[in-house]
């Protein structure tokens, strides 16, 4: 499998705090990868390094298939967690700018910038200053600026955050796009429900580690087996709480009227089924692959 | 560290600021302030002549024919403000003959009137009735022809010939040449003083405007949050560097333009126009290697408070903040006003040459003694010399904290975090 970023135990603190506790992560070409965690995990701190704009106080961050160089850096196309532009410029000018500083010429840059312009419904706004347009619109604007010099690695830290439905479905295009094309993106973010859609690989960090790493699926058939869906004949949310009273059950929530539930590992289903039907008339229990949400969760308090 | 980058940078900088409205109205509101308060106001001082007609009413009977003698000339020229004395003999009533003398002057026959009181010989007082008391001009030159009048009657009863008096006690006019490498020049004494004084503020107020520039626009890219889509690309050394570049060309833009304007209304043709000058007389004028000694001190100027000013700014989150602590670099650029009194006086002096040598003061203060009298070489090279090495510490310094300020938000920094930021390597 060829990688185009790869980190080998690295670590970062500061002022003694440790943010990034020896992290290892690998992301294959052609693929999603999920950097998951909740917020203060170590999700940015570790781009960041990545980007080299902090620097590792050990480890080794390697970027496609060789030790990190600074002009690597311009294959990556990094969408930060904290982005904005400057209001004053105009459009046109504002993402010329940010190709210039990729070392692009501005003559092949302006036909680039009004292809990708019309393609998000901005045509004819490249004369338009920052500041005049919608908060959405911006956002279109620093995609393009992150795609606009055609990386081969795209870094996206929280990029649907602030998005409406219709911005959020052209982010996700353009990261399937990225991956049929054989590039990588990487896609930091807290969302799960996103993130299981779209993400092959993902690593969740908690409190600067890494506590879960691999291929989304493989992760899921390994631990699938304790994953339950259970649907009563009536409303199972008064249940809730004596579902979560079981000994088997180490996480039960409710969603449409479903319930979801996950087991101890030492737990059987079977039994499980016997202490519900005491006080649920079950329609159908049966076990499913677990949900990314359910993974995070589980993984997070088990790290604790 | 790439180069480019620093001029893709730079470029950015120079085009926002040079093409916005702001720069055009604040580097032509100089200029156009310049003329307005001295040439406009010389222009028409000294080319109009105003012309007065006079009601003198004189109860001593000696100084109202004395002051109609008076001739209405100076150094053979006509004086700019000529006046026509109609002298009248105090009436019976004086209070009705002012009311009938303020009467004439409202209806517009006379311009003003003068009473000479019967103590005016011992008091010295004269009064002047007028619709405006602001022709300061025309009232300088009355007062001095009543004085001379008035001066010379008492000299007489003291039994001395005025004329003689005058011969002998005539003043010594002092005739000041600057002395250069192009020769000897006759100049004004007072314009080289104000010369130096121009040019020193003109740089002063540059730096002081582009180096707050700096530090404002580091707080934007931060509240503005479009910091770490740059950094990502540029590293903070090329874009702190690139900034400065930038900044530093546009203020050059500025000063350029107002050194021109200021060469050009120093030149000989325009200065004739503009004022009266004895024959063979100057101003001090602009050399081309004036010019180029003053542009690259601005530079030189500009780099060393800018650093300061964009550590300033990575570090803080707000304007308010910032501005308490670049109060420290204000003072720098400050301390050198108190100074140039001492150096306007003598410009080659130890004081002078130490102070020009500190190469914190040596943007401006060396400015000031290229103005005044042009140093010997070794000083001015010895002067850039310091100063470079100075601006390369204080960028080696500023710009450790420029790297970590930029991308710290919340709270302020202490001195000893900033201590930190500085010493810190990744």
């Amino acid at each position: 499998m060829t990688t185009n970023l790869e980190l080998r135990d690295v670590r970062k603190s500061y002022s003694g705090l440790v943010a990034v506790d020896g992290v290892s992560l690998a992301v294959p070409e052609g693929s999603i990868f999920g950097l998951l965690g909740p917020n203060g995990s170590g999700k940015t701190s570790t781009i960041r390094m990545i980007m080299d704009i902090t620097a590792p106080d050990s480890g080794e961050i390697r970027l496609f298939g060789q030790p990190r160089r600074r002009e690597d850096l311009r294959r990556v196309g990094y969408l930060p967690e904290e982005r904005g532009l400057y209001p004053k410029m105009t459009v046109m000018d504002q993402l010329v700018f940010l190709g210039e500083i990729r070392g692009l010429k501005r003559r092949e840059l302006v036909p680039e910038i009004v292809r990708w312009l019309e393609r998000v419904q901005l045509g004819g706004r490249g004369a338009s200053k920052v500041e005049e347009l919608s908060k959405g619109n911006q956002q279109k604007v620093q995609l393009i600026g992150t795609v606009l010099h055609k990386p081969d690695l795209l870094i996206l830290d929280e990029p649907f955050s602030g998005l409406d439905p219709l911005n959020q479905e052209l982010f996700r295009e353009l990261l399937v796009e990225y991956r049929e094309q054989g590039k990588s993106v990487i896609l930091s973010t807290h969302g799960m429900e996103l993130a299981e859609r779209l993400c092959d690989s993902i690593c969740l960090i908690s409190k600067g580690r890494a506590i879960l790493t691999g291929e989304l699926r493989a992760i899921k058939r390994q631990l699938g087996g304790n994953s339950y869906r259970l649907v009563g004949d009536k409303d199972i949310e008064e249940s809730l709480e004596r579902l979560r009273a079981l000994p088997e059950i180490e996480q039960a929530v409710v969603q449409d009227g479903v319930a979801k539930l996950l087991l101890r590992p030492e737990a059987d289903g079977a039994d499980l089924l016997r202490r519900i039907v005491g006080f649920v008339r079950v329609h159908e229990f049966r076990s499913v692959e677990p949900e990314l949400e359910q993974i995070f969760l589980k993984a997070v308090r088990d790290a604790a | 560290m790439r180069l480019e980058t620093i001029f893709v940078v730079a470029k950015r900088e120079y085009l926002q600021r040079i093409r916005s409205k702001g720069f055009w109205i604040g580097t032509l509101i100089l200029p156009i302030f310049i003329g307005s308060v001295t040439v406009l106001p010389t222009l028409f001082a000294t080319k109009q002549s105003t012309r007065e007609t006079l009601v003198v009413v004189d109860e001593t009977g000696k100084v109202a024919t004395e002051l109609a003698a008076q001739p209405q000339e100076k150094d053979g020229k006509k004086s700019k403000s000529e006046f026509v004395f109609q002298l009248e003999p105090p009436g019976a009533d004086r209070t009705a003959q002012r009311a009938a003398l303020d009467r004439r002057v409202l209806a517009g026959t006379v311009d003003a009137w003068l009473w000479i009181g019967r103590d005016a010989l011992t008091s010295g007082e004269v009064e002047y009735h007028a619709k405006s008391v602001s022709k300061v001009f025309s009232q300088d030159a009355l007062e001095d022809m009543i004085s001379a009048s008035v001066q010379r009657i008492r000299l007489r009863a003291a039994g001395y010939d005025p004329d003689l008096v005058g011969k002998l006690s005539q003043d010594v006019d002092l005739k000041t040449e600057r002395v250069s490498a192009e020769g000897s020049k006759k100049e004004v004494a007072i314009a080289g003083a104000v010369f130096g004084y121009v040019l020193f503020f003109m740089l002063y107020v540059t730096l002081a405007i582009w180096g707050q520039q700096v530090m404002q626009g580091v707080l934007e890219e931060k509240s503005s949050r479009v910091i770490e889509v740059i950094v990502s690309a540029v590293q903070p050394f090329e874009l702190m560097m690139g900034k400065l570049t930038g900044i530093c060309l546009v203020g050059l833009t500025q000063f350029v333009i107002w050194l021109t304007t200021f060469a050009v209304l120093s030149l000989p043709g325009i200065v004739a126009a503009i004022a009266t000058l004895p024959e063979g007389v100057t101003l001090p004028t602009l050399t081309p290697l004036m010019v180029l000694n003053f542009a690259f001190l601005f530079v030189l100027g500009f780099f060393i408070f800018s650093t300061f000013y964009a550590a300033i700014g990575a570090s803080f989150n707000s304007m308010q903040e910032a501005q308490q602590v670049a109060g420290v670099a204000i003072t720098f650029l400050v301390i050198p006003v108190f100074l140039m009194l001492r150096i306007i006086n003598d410009p080659s002096s130890t004081f002078a040459v130490v102070m020009s040598l500190i190469p914190i003061f040596t943007p401006l203060l060396m400015t000031l003694r290229i103005a005044l009298e042009m140093p010997p070489l070794w000083q001015i090279l010895l002067g850039y010399a310091l100063t470079i090495g100075f601006i390369w510490c204080a960028v080696w310094v500023c710009a450790r904290i420029y790297r970590v300020g930029i991308l710290m938000y919340g709270k302020k920094p202490t001195f000893q975090e900033l201590w930190k930021w500085m010493r810190y390597s990744g």
